[in-house]
């Protein structure tokens, strides 16, 4: 579903990704875990081409995003702002701040996507959009202007309005990071009911323990690079490389996984 | 109250001057707007050549008085040729003069958007214009409308400089009662009490938009 394959980008002189490749399977969901400053974000950012990147591409079901081989010259061309915006569709990311329009209510933020850039007719845009907000227990908000939602029910909705463009994957960073710890507990179950329903996803996070119920795969970055993939229970348990091991020991001496 | 007879009786005369006045100041403010945005686009958006046009223009705008500008614009314009009636050549003054702060006001709007705000309409597949159009217009103008009230509150003020190059409004009446009265305390007293009406009610409106920007926040 998802290729990434040898990104690299630097800000400055400062190398934030190094030679990146992952494999993202249809219905897998990829935890990816990690100090800070280690190219998480980043890397995400650059599959749906929030940033630039130095080399590599990013295939998303089949179709590049951000830049394509040219097969005439072989060499990596950026695509037009028309097609990014295009590809972006198929990318569904959700936010640490949310990330909300304030100056729309919960329902005209989730439809204003798919009305004014897939062009769906409103009534079906906003039944799609009540039943997202059904999903995620929130259907008493629809007509809630962000500023009148808590943390952990904006997150939802954003939530809700990436969903409703359909996208082939999911990406999420860190999207509880900023959230009061009673609330992150409603966002961390949408997301686990979206694993179940077999969306495939991306998911950063800090979140141990749930990383370690939903993931499929955990991937340990550092330093720009992926420094071990795995199985959640080998990479928590069992880990084969030092940092990942020094990682979860400062880890687990705070908290349990 | 004997003392402020001649305000009684010259009191239509200055609110047909405010009329005027108002005339003047409604007029240019619609091109000064559409050129402040247009401008503050130019400056976020634009490409290099864009940009110095724009910036060499502000920077002649804030260095020279709006008196001495529309002087320099009656009394050297009509030796170029252009023959343009002094009510739309003042208001053209005023509204090339204004659109230079008011871009300022827009373009503060605009970029005093988190960045959050772009990388979501951006992650959501939509293109540049439909992104400014339906995310960071309605935010940006929400914010820039106080400052952009004051701004034509003061617009409405700088009127009464085209008086000195002898057009019509409140001040010029003024003047021209007080000539005939010799009574400028009481007649420059009222002439500012029609001022202040009119500013205030717009300062009035410039908050209500405050209230109203804060929808959402």
């Amino acid at each position: 579903m998802l290729e990434i394959a040898g990104v690299s980008k630097r800000f400055g002189t400062l190398e934030v990704l190094r030679d990146v490749s992952l494999s993202v399977r249809s219905g897998e969901v990829v935890v990816v875990i990690g100090p800070s400053g280690s190219g998480k974000t980043t890397l995400l950012r650059c599959i749906n081409m929030l940033e630039d990147y130095e080399q590599g591409t990013v295939v998303v079901d089949g179709e590049p995003v951000g830049y394509r081989f040219e097969s005439t010259t072989g060499r990596r061309q950026r695509m037009s702002e028309r097609d990014i915006a295009a590809s972006r569709e198929k990318i569904g990311i959700v936010f640490q701040s949310y990330n909300l329009f304030p100056h729309m209510t919960a329902l005209q933020n989730i439809v204003a996507a798919p009305v004014r850039v897939r062009g769906i007719p409103r009534a079906r845009a906003e039944a799609r959009a009540r039943e997202l907000l059904a999903m995620v227990g929130l259907s008493d908000k629809a007509s809630e202007y962000p500023v009148r939602l808590s943390g952990g029910q904006q997150q939802r909705v954003a939530i809700a309005r990436a969903l409703a463009m359909d996208p082939k994957i999911m990406l999420f960073d860190e999207v509880t990071s900023a959230l009061d710890p009673e609330l992150v507990g409603e966002v961390l179950a949408a997301i686990q009911q979206l694993a179940r329903d077999g969306m495939t996803m991306i998911v950063v996070t800090h979140e141990m323990s749930f990383a370690r119920d939903v993931a499929d795969r955990i991937v340990f970055m550092d330093g720009g690079a992926i420094a071990e993939q795995g199985e959640p229970d080998q990479v928590f348990f069992a880990p084969r490389s030092e940092r990942v091991r020094l990682f979860l020991k400062r880890y687990n001496d705070r908290y349990r996984i | 109250m004997k003392e402020f007879a001649p305000l009684l009786h010259g009191y239509w005369y200055l609110l047909r001057g405010a009329g005027m006045t108002v005339l003047m100041a409604g007029v240019a403010v619609l091109p000064a707007t559409l050129c402040g945005i247009v401008i503050a686009l130019a400056q976020v958006f634009g490409n290099r050549f864009a940009r110095g046009a724009v910036v060499a223009y502000l920077f002649v705008i804030r260095g020279i008085p709006l008196l001495v500008l529309l002087t320099f614009v009656y009394y050297l314009l009509p030796l170029t040729g252009i023959d343009l009636p002094p009510f739309w050549g003042v208001v053209l003054v005023l509204a090339f003069y204004y659109a230079a702060f008011m871009s300022e006001v827009f373009r503060a709007g605009i970029l005093s958007l988190p960045r959050a705000q772009w990388d979501a309409a951006r992650s959501l597949g939509m293109t540049r214009q439909l992104m400014m159009r339906i995310v960071i217009f309605p935010q940006a103008l929400r914010l820039a409308a106080p400052p952009f009230v004051s701004l034509c509150v003061s617009l409405v003020k700088a009127t009464s400089l085209v008086s000195i190059v002898g057009l019509w409004e409140l001040t010029m009446a003024s003047r021209e009662i007080v000539e005939r009265t010799l009574a400028p305390f009481q007649i420059f007293i009222g002439a500012a009490c029609v001022y202040f009406c009119i500013c205030y009610t717009l300062a009035l409106y410039g908050k209500y938009l405050e209230r109203r920007a804060l929808v959402g926040h």
